[in-house]
């Protein structure tokens, strides 16, 4: 008998990192702006993708992969917008990868395609490991998850793009300050936008999705 | 819980760099965890001591090193964080929430770039041969 140590260095979340800088190239070569919407279960995601599907589907080509445990619920939502949705399953998982979002790109008309909204599994922990290719990292709480959610999530805050409040209109109603909420977010990490928002306030729905159309411009002019 | 994904993960890179050589046994598994990646050290080597059973790393020891984050500012600085900080932070009851606190750049004081300690690497693996015989001892 003899004994071998083997060095391997093999990083596993740089296995995902290398999937998924393929598909940002991909995304690239075909000019396609992906956002990758994450955050907490319930906060609004998919309703906040939805007004940014009927404020944008008339001027760009737009396509959804909606992932969740569960992923044709959503998707169905979607669907009724008239935009291409692919559902991708995580069955037990708790976040999309990069190989998931592969798969799903083999899927979309990427040649007719301007703007990809990705929809990660409600989470504010496991989706931060793992990157998707995506151009824009957003992250979505609501004022119902309570005013300390933030500081218990420091990591998908410091590595957010843009980070959404919403629900401020019953901030009252749940005890919640979301002004604090705000402070929170900057002091994790200083740079980032954050946008207060509402369903039925237009003018805070106009910002997110200003952002978002920011983007595709950008994107189109490369 | 994703423990479970990235446990199969790390036992078949074990097991395929073990084989390719030529293990009869894998006696020991060490990883290099990041403290700031969302991955728990015990849950991680529950689920892979489970995937193991029966098989060559069935009895492997299995250890996880953890990795203090690392940061690199504009003002130059590239090196770790400020344990003094995280020390100090006795307001703060996470781990993770008191390491992100000590972000900002001991030098300059500036919030600074993460450039490590998010990582999970499989470092190495001790395997017994019946013979010398090892295919590849760099085995990637």
């Amino acid at each position: 008998m003899l004994m071998h140590v083997i060095h391997m260095g093999h990083d596993v979340y740089k296995a995902n990192d290398k999937i998924a800088e393929k598909n940002r190239k991909k995304l690239d070569k075909h000019k396609v702006f992906s956002v990758n919407v994450m955050g907490a279960i319930g906060s609004g995601k998919t309703t906040l993708i939805e007004e940014a599907i009927r404020h944008l589907k008339e001027k760009y080509r737009i396509a959804v992969v909606a992932g969740d445990v569960i992923a044709e619920m959503d998707s169905s939502r979607f669907r009724k917008l008239d935009v291409p949705t692919i559902p991708v399953n995580t069955g037990k998982e708790c976040h999309l990868d990069a190989r998931l979002v592969e798969k799903a790109l083999d899927e979309i008309d990427l040649n007719n395609t301007d703007l990809l909204l990705i929809e990660n599994v409600g989470n504010l922990i496991c989706p931060v490991d793992f990157k998707l290719g995506e151009h824009l990292r957003v992250v979505i709480v609501s004022v119902t998850e309570g005013d300390d959610i933030i500081l218990k999530h420091p990591m998908i805050f410091k590595t957010a793009e843009l980070a959404i409040i919403n629900k401020v209109d019953i901030a009252h109603a749940v005890d919640v300050d979301a002004e604090k909420m705000r402070e929170d977010i900057l002091s994790l990490n200083p740079k980032v936008p954050v946008i207060l928002t509402s369903k039925h306030d237009w003018e805070s729905l106009e910002t997110w999705i200003g952002f978002i159309e920011l983007g595709v411009k950008e994107a189109q002019k490369k | 819980m994703h423990e479970f994904s990235i446990a199969c993960e790390i036992f078949d890179q074990v097991i395929n760099t073990a084989k390719a050589n030529r293990a009869t046994e894998v006696k020991k598994v060490t990883l290099q965890m990041g403290r700031l990646a969302h991955t728990n050290p015990e849950q991680l080597s529950f689920c892979f001591n489970t995937l193991a059973e029966g098989s060559i790393a069935e009895n492997a020891d299995f250890v996880v090193e953890m990795v203090a984050p690392s940061l690199e500012c504009e003002c130059g600085y590239e090196g770790e964080i400020d344990e003094k900080q995280i020390r100090e932070s006795d307001t703060l009851t996470s781990e993770l929430l008191a390491y992100v606190a000590a972000m900002d750049c001991p030098i300059c004081g500036k919030q600074a770039n993460i450039t490590g300690g998010r990582e999970l690497v499989i470092k190495s693996i001790e395997i017994e041969t019946e013979e010398d015989q090892t295919a590849d001892s760099n085995n990637k």
